[in-house]
């Protein structure tokens, strides 16, 4: 059987440099793929020697998608080698700051990033508004700007815009492919919300300054706390706050899930045909303190979608490889092995031991792992987590799914669309037990300790879940200063390349089988890559010493 | 410093002006050895025919500076830095020279009643006494002369006039002779005076002091009143002891003598170099101007020689004479001449370019001819042809300010000025050299008529900010041109504004807001709209490089996004790998389809840093694998601009951190030019990039840019100067850890490590996130991220101390 190779790249409407190339048999199946990260930095390398103290500021620019999750995971592990407790207030703050993120995130993955593989603007222009306003009631009882003058306005715009000439980032898409599927009506309404998204993102990243003093790069954490002491204290700052997280749910609520539901009806085949559907191993290591005991999100792992079977999940068990990533596992740490791309270009694949990413390849009990929204929603919803249960079930029963549909390239934004909303309800408990605090005079924001009777060689870890998955940041501190540091990120998980294993990550096995229409225009590929939201400046990190284990960081049992 | 200034003409009174102006903490002197104060030579003809008395013709002394009379220096004490008078003594820590020249005349007319040289007032005044004899003799007929004798040919108590000239010719010798012609017709006309060419005096003779009857070589004239107009030489016989003298005071290009504190400017210099001796005002004026330079060490500039332009209206004709300071004899001549209009147009040249232009009642473009001298263009024949015909400005009125005649009437209709002294104000028309303040004055005059009453009247900073104005909107429409392959125009930019739900207020405050953080009069936001208008038409390429995208993200988070947005993501940002549609090989045929067909119109955003080891491959993008410094290189090769964004674009930011493990540089650096843009910051605020965009398109130049190359406006304020908490570091109330009390009542972040002291840009008034927030008021600090090294200097929470650098 003869292979063709497709190279993508770059693939756009994604954070960072991620190459994509598949092997097609004659029919256009995918038989075998490879994702690889195409730029290195070295941010580890530059940590090193330096004083603990300062992680957080540079380790922040790892990612400015993803920003503020590598700032407080990097501070967070930090805080962990010191054993430095968090005041109360600090905490909730720093969660306030995530979860604005979360929310921010999401919405600008769906509409901005990842929309335009469902949604085809030119289809859109044949549509008629007042059909579009019926339809969109099939998803909802009360759509998001839904009067048929609004959808007149959107077309009328939109043909200006094409007429103009310049479709600025909407030009070269690969507009009337046969994988498009929305109805004209349909294709309006997302357009309009794509647009209503636009102005959504910044109201919300408003949130996000408030405590956090800017974003992207937010600079408001240090290591014991928080500094934007004087911003909690004021009532309106927390009010403006509250409002913003109102404004966002309505359009969560009225556009975002109805969407998801849109495109689960239309979209439905390929949902029940578990398109873009990866090995089924889930991994989350839960987190965000709820009531008591509780947590936003279950720890928990999945295998092969075996939703009865959730093991909790043990740091013990994550190593990472590099047998076919351009680091060297043989000679001194954290060496670069770069062995180049073929003559044509392409990936160098044709050997098992040929490298070909910058990305690292962490594994979980030596398994390939998929993580982010989906993986959170199967394990906290499995383990009977109070607060999301309503919201999947709501999901699955207005759209027939059941719960393994979700693992697939269209669920995986249902997924994400349907934490969001629950994030939503989790933002105003936290602010309220914040106002609680304040209330009865607990204003402390900062754990005081003396930096110079602190140990001198210590360790520590953090986990977290941000939005594209989980999220660990290690530390091992020699003489006060940073002797080494690691990152496994959210993207390292899925993006990972493969090991002598042969196995697969997240992105690489959801791409196999995928029937790619025309080969000029991968557009199947982009929607199954997408689906994941890759973060590529997150993912490529170097591996400590010969790799493998992390027991190294491991100085506490949690 | 004390500044003594020997003279007491206009380059004396320039001098002290501007010395004052530019540094008023100096002790300014002026020694003239005259008995009136300053007054302009330009205008002693109105003393002769008693139009102005002295007062009238006087110059305008800055009031701060001292004025010592009758103090002729006899003798400079170089070594103790002093001048001597007869009467006095005066010390000088810079001395400068600026003592003219004297008359030369045939024969001393000291203590002779009835002969003069014609160079001061008191000359004037025994000029006007001789009003009364029979004739008057005007020996030689430079500028001066010529004036003097149209002046003596008005008053009708003087009844003869002979013109007594050693050649054949009038004002100048290389005028053709129908030009001399014409002249010599408008002088002859009333019959009251004569010319005798190749005539000379022969003898005279000489009783009581006065001279009785006069010899020429044609002609004896009884009881003549004799006027010497045959030249003059510096006036530096004083100084010849002390100081190296060749025609002048030998100075170099700065106007400085052989003796360091000792500078000589105007008609008793020479610089040395050129061999070169001042004639005209403007000249004078641009050596003070170097020697001013020199000596407050300011932006010091050599002289250059530049064309110069005389004018002459002597009744009913006018004469314009613009000569290269190189115009020698070895020319051709191109004349062109109207009988009709009494107009002779003489252009000189040699090696086909323009050396000299001579016009009488000439109606051409004086300052066109004037470029053509300076710039040394090759001279066509056929626009010479065109320009004799009168512009619509008119003609050039005043050489000195380049004002012509409509640019004043227009002036006057704008701004309802009634008087010469109310035109200060507006220009300086009239004022520079004087000569033409008569003709400045007429032009208000017969303009009065075409003052509206009911106009509301301009200030002189709306005709200037008018003026501004219209230049921005022609740079624009210039653009326009640029750029005609967009098919956007203002009409259909609306409509797709409004297909976003963006209202005209929105708009409207917005483009406010961007003026007003580019430091504009708000006059300007009609332009700036028009700027943004067409934003949309340059296709712009955000290229990410070894970078977080923390710049795309910033851009799309930025103040009134939507607008911004529109801006740069949906119509001019044609190729921006976060955002465009298409991936793989569409995206670059966009790319190839930019940098291929639009060269040298598309403007190149740069975030991240440029890795360089292991030949840049760190970094691959697309298809062919090209490195990211491959692919920079050949995007930035045709690009109209090229901006780096973010301080990873700067100086390879976090990236390039120490050890620099992927050898990673700015975008400056990786390129080896240094016309690039920075606009750094973690991340840069987007209103920095969307008011460099504005700026390159209003002004078709860079904006001022400081040592890195950041745009001044946006990175010229310290952000320890405006910051919010300024006052609590002023009172000494400072946060002494985290979460104090003082943090929790907003005191200065200084003892925590706040690096605003160190760092440059407008963060303290712009904020972040629609002016949510910044990192002060967040209560952090800020850690310099606009400076260079920042994250091994400045990106942590400690007091910056200097050694830390080492």
């Amino acid at each position: 059987m003869s292979l063709k190779k497709i190279v993508i790249d770059p693939i756009t409407r994604i954070e960072g440099h991620l190459r994509a190339e598949v092997e097609v048999d004659e029919t256009g199946i995918v038989r075998e793929a490879y994702v690889s990260g195409q730029l290195f930095r070295g941010i580890e390398l530059i940590l090193k020697g330096r004083d603990p103290r300062d992680a957080g500021l540079l380790a922040g620019r790892i990612c400015g998608v993803c920003t503020n999750s590598h700032f407080r995971a990097a501070v967070s592990c930090v805080e962990d080698a010191y054993s430095i407790e968090l005041p109360k207030n600090a905490q909730i703050i720093r969660d306030l700051i995530a979860m604005a993120l979360f929310i921010q995130d999401h919405v600008v993955h769906f509409y901005h990033l990842h929309s335009l593989d469902f949604v085809d603007v030119t289809s859109a222009l044949q549509a008629d508004p007042k059909r579009t306003s019926k339809e969109a009631h099939k998803y909802s009882d009360k759509p998001f700007r839904n009067s048929h003058s609004h959808y007149e306005d959107v077309l009328v715009k939109l043909q200006n815009f094409v007429k103009a000439g310049k479709l600025g980032p909407f030009s070269n898409g690969y507009w009337g492919h046969v994988d498009y599927k929305l109805t004209p009506e349909q294709n309006l309404i997302l357009i309009s919300h794509y647009l209503e998204a636009l102005k959504f993102q910044t109201n919300i990243s408003r949130a996000v300054a408030i405590f956090g003093g800017k974003t992207p790069h937010p600079q408001s954490i240090v290591v014991g706390g928080v500094t934007s002491v004087a911003d909690m204290l004021n009532p309106q700052r927390l009010n403006d706050y509250l409002f913003i997280i109102k404004e966002a749910k309505e359009f969560i609520d009225r556009a975002y899930l109805p969407d998801m539901k849109l495109l689960v009806d239309a979209y439905k085949d390929e949902i029940k045909a578990g398109r873009g559907r990866a090995n089924g191993n889930f991994l989350c290591v839960g987190g965000y303190e709820f009531e008591g005991e509780q947590r936003l999100f279950c720890n928990g792992v999945i295998y092969a979608h075996d939703f009865s079977a959730i093991e909790e999940f043990d740091e013990t068990k994550v190593s990472e490889e590099i047998d076919r990533a351009w680091f060297s596992g043989e000679a001194k740490e954290n060496e670069v092995c770069y062995t180049d791309l073929n003559e044509d270009k392409t990936l160098k694949t044709a050997k098992n031991e040929d490298k070909y990413s910058w990305i690292k390849a962490p594994r979980y009990d030596g398994r390939t792992m998929e993580t982010g929204p989906l993986a959170r929603v199967f394990v906290s919803y499995s383990k009977g987590n109070r607060l999301i249960k309503s919201f999947v079930e709501e999901f699955l029963s207005a759209t027939d799914l059941e719960l393994l549909d979700l693992s697939s390239t269209v669920g995986r934004n249902a997924a994400r669309a349907i934490e969001t909303s629950y994030i939503c309800e989790y933002i105003f408990k936290l602010v309220s037990r914040l106002i609680q605090n304040v209330k009865y005079y607990d204003t402390d924001t900062w754990t005081k300790y003396d930096f110079g009777i602190l140990e001198k060689n210590t360790a520590g870890r953090a986990f977290f879940e941000v939005p594209r998955g989980v999220l660990s940041h290690f530390v091992n501190i020699k003489e006060a200063k940073i002797e080494n540091f690691s990152v496994i990120a959210p993207t390292t998980w899925n993006a990972t390349p493969k090991n002598f294993d042969g196995l697969r990550g997240a992105y690489e096995e959801a791409l196999i089988g995928l029937k790619i229409e025309d080969t000029s225009k991968p557009l199947e590929v982009l929607k199954v890559l997408h689906s994941f939201d890759p973060c590529l400046a997150c993912a490529v990190h170097v591996i400590d010493a010969k790799g493998k284990e992390l027991g190294a960081y491991k100085m506490k049992n949690t | 410093m004390r500044i003594v200034i020997v003279g007491g003409g206009i380059a004396a009174v320039y001098l002290a002006n501007n010395l004052k102006k530019q540094d008023s903490a100096l002790e300014v002197v002026i020694l003239s050895e005259e008995k009136y104060r300053p007054y302009d030579r330009i205008h002693l003809c109105r003393l002769v025919d008693g139009a102005e008395d002295k007062e009238g013709i006087s110059l305008v002394l800055d009031p701060r500076v001292k004025l010592e009379l009758n103090q002729k220096i006899n003798t400079i004490d170089k070594q103790n830095k002093k001048v001597f008078s007869d009467t006095s003594m005066f010390s000088y820590d810079k001395l400068i020279i600026a003592t003219g020249s004297v008359p030369v005349s045939l024969f001393s007319v000291e203590g002779i009643k009835n002969a003069a040289v014609f160079r001061n007032a008191d000359d004037c005044v025994k000029i006007k006494e001789g009003v009364g004899r029979s004739e008057f003799v005007i020996v030689g007929s430079g500028p001066i002369g010529l004036e003097l004798l149209e002046t003596l040919n008005e008053m009708p108590d003087v009844q003869k006039i002979t013109l007594l000239l050693r050649g054949s010719h009038l004002y100048n010798v290389n005028l053709s002779i129908d030009a001399i012609k014409t002249i010599e017709k408008c002088y002859t006309k009333s019959g009251k005076i004569r010319i005798s060419y190749g005539d000379e005096i022969v003898d005279k003779s000489i009783e009581n002091g006065e001279i009785k009857l006069l010899k020429t070589k044609k002609l004896e004239i009884e009881n003549p009143f004799v006027v010497f107009g045959v030249g003059i030489k510096p006036n530096i016989e004083t100084f010849r002891e002390s100081l190296a003298c060749g025609k002048g005071i030998l100075t170099n290009l700065f106007m400085q003598s052989e003796d360091e504190d000792i500078y000589a400017v105007g008609e008793c210099a020479e610089i040395k170099d050129l061999g070169f001796v001042a004639g005209h005002v403007k000249e004078c004026t641009l050596e003070a101007d170097c020697a001013i330079s020199h000596i407050l060490g300011k932006e010091t500039k050599e002289f250059k020689l530049e064309a110069t332009i005389d004018m002459l209206k002597v009744g009913e004709f006018d004469l314009v004479d613009v000569s290269s300071p190189v115009f020698n004899s070895e020319y051709e001549k191109i004349v062109i001449a109207s009988k009709k209009e009494k107009r002779i147009d003489e252009y000189f040249i040699s090696d086909d370019k323009l050396s000299r232009f001579i016009g009488i009642n000439s109606n051409v473009d004086v300052g066109y001819i004037e470029t053509l001298i300076n710039k040394g263009e090759d001279v066509d024949i056929n626009y010479l042809y065109q320009n004799r015909l009168i512009g619509e400005r008119g003609r050039l009125i005043c050489s000195c300010e380049h004002m012509y005649h409509q640019d004043l009437v227009d002036i006057v209709k704008q701004s309802g000025i009634g008087s010469f002294l109310e035109l200060s104000d507006f220009s300086e028309a009239g004022r520079v050299c004087g000569r033409c303040k008569m003709m400045v004055s007429n032009i208000i005059q017969d303009s009065q008529d075409l003052i509206d009453p009911d106009m509301p009247r301009k200030s002189a900073e709306d005709i200037k900010r008018e003026k501004e104005i219209a230049e921005v909107a022609k740079r624009i429409d210039k653009f326009n041109l640029l750029h005609p392959r967009n098919e956007l125009s203002t009409d259909n930019l609306e409509s797709a504004m409004a297909s976003l739900d963006i209202g005209k207020h929105e708009v409207n405050s917005w483009i406010s807001m961007v003026t007003a953080s580019m430091q504009l009069h708000p006059s300007f936001e009609q332009v700036v709209e028009g700027a943004v208008c067409n934003l949309n038409k340059v296709p712009i390429v955000w290229l990410e490089l070894a970078d977080c995208s923390g710049n795309s993200e910033a851009f799309i988070k930025s103040t009134n996004p939507a607008i911004e947005e529109l801006i740069f993501d949906y119509i001019s940002l044609d190729y921006h790998e976060l955002l465009m549609s298409a991936s793989g090989d569409q995206s670059e045929n966009i790319l190839e389809d930019i940098i291929k067909n639009q060269k040298g119109e598309y403007i190149l955003i740069v975030e991240g840093a440029v890795p360089l080891a292991m030949d840049g491959k760190y970094l691959r993008i697309g298809p062919q694998g090209e490195t990211g410094i491959e692919l920079l290189k050949k995007c930035a090769k045709d690009a109209a601009l090229v901006l780096a964004v973010g301080s990873c674009a700067l100086d390879g930011g976090v990236v390039a951190a120490a050890p620099n493990p992927t050898g990673a540089v700015g975008v400056s650096e990786a390129l080896g030019r240094e016309d690039i843009i920075n606009i750094p910051g973690c991340p840069t605020n987007p209103i920095n990039i969307v008011g460099t965009l504005l700026s390159y398109i209003m002004f078709e130049e860079l904006p001022a840019l400081d040592k890195l190359n950041r745009p001044l406006w946006a990175y010229e304020g310290r952000v320890h100067d405006n910051c919010e908490r300024r006052g609590h570091y002023e009172l000494g109330e400072f946060v002494q850890e985290w979460g104090d009390a003082g943090a929790k009542k907003g005191y200065c972040l200084f003892e925590m490590g706040c690096k605003g002291p160190y760092a440059n840009v407008n963060c303290p008034t712009m904020k972040f996130n629609s002016g949510t927030s910044w990192p002060v008021q967040a209560g952090h600090g800020c850690m310099g991220c606009t400076e260079v090294g920042f994250f091994d200097k400045f990106a942590n929470e400690r007091k910056y101390v200097e050694e830390q650098e080492s």
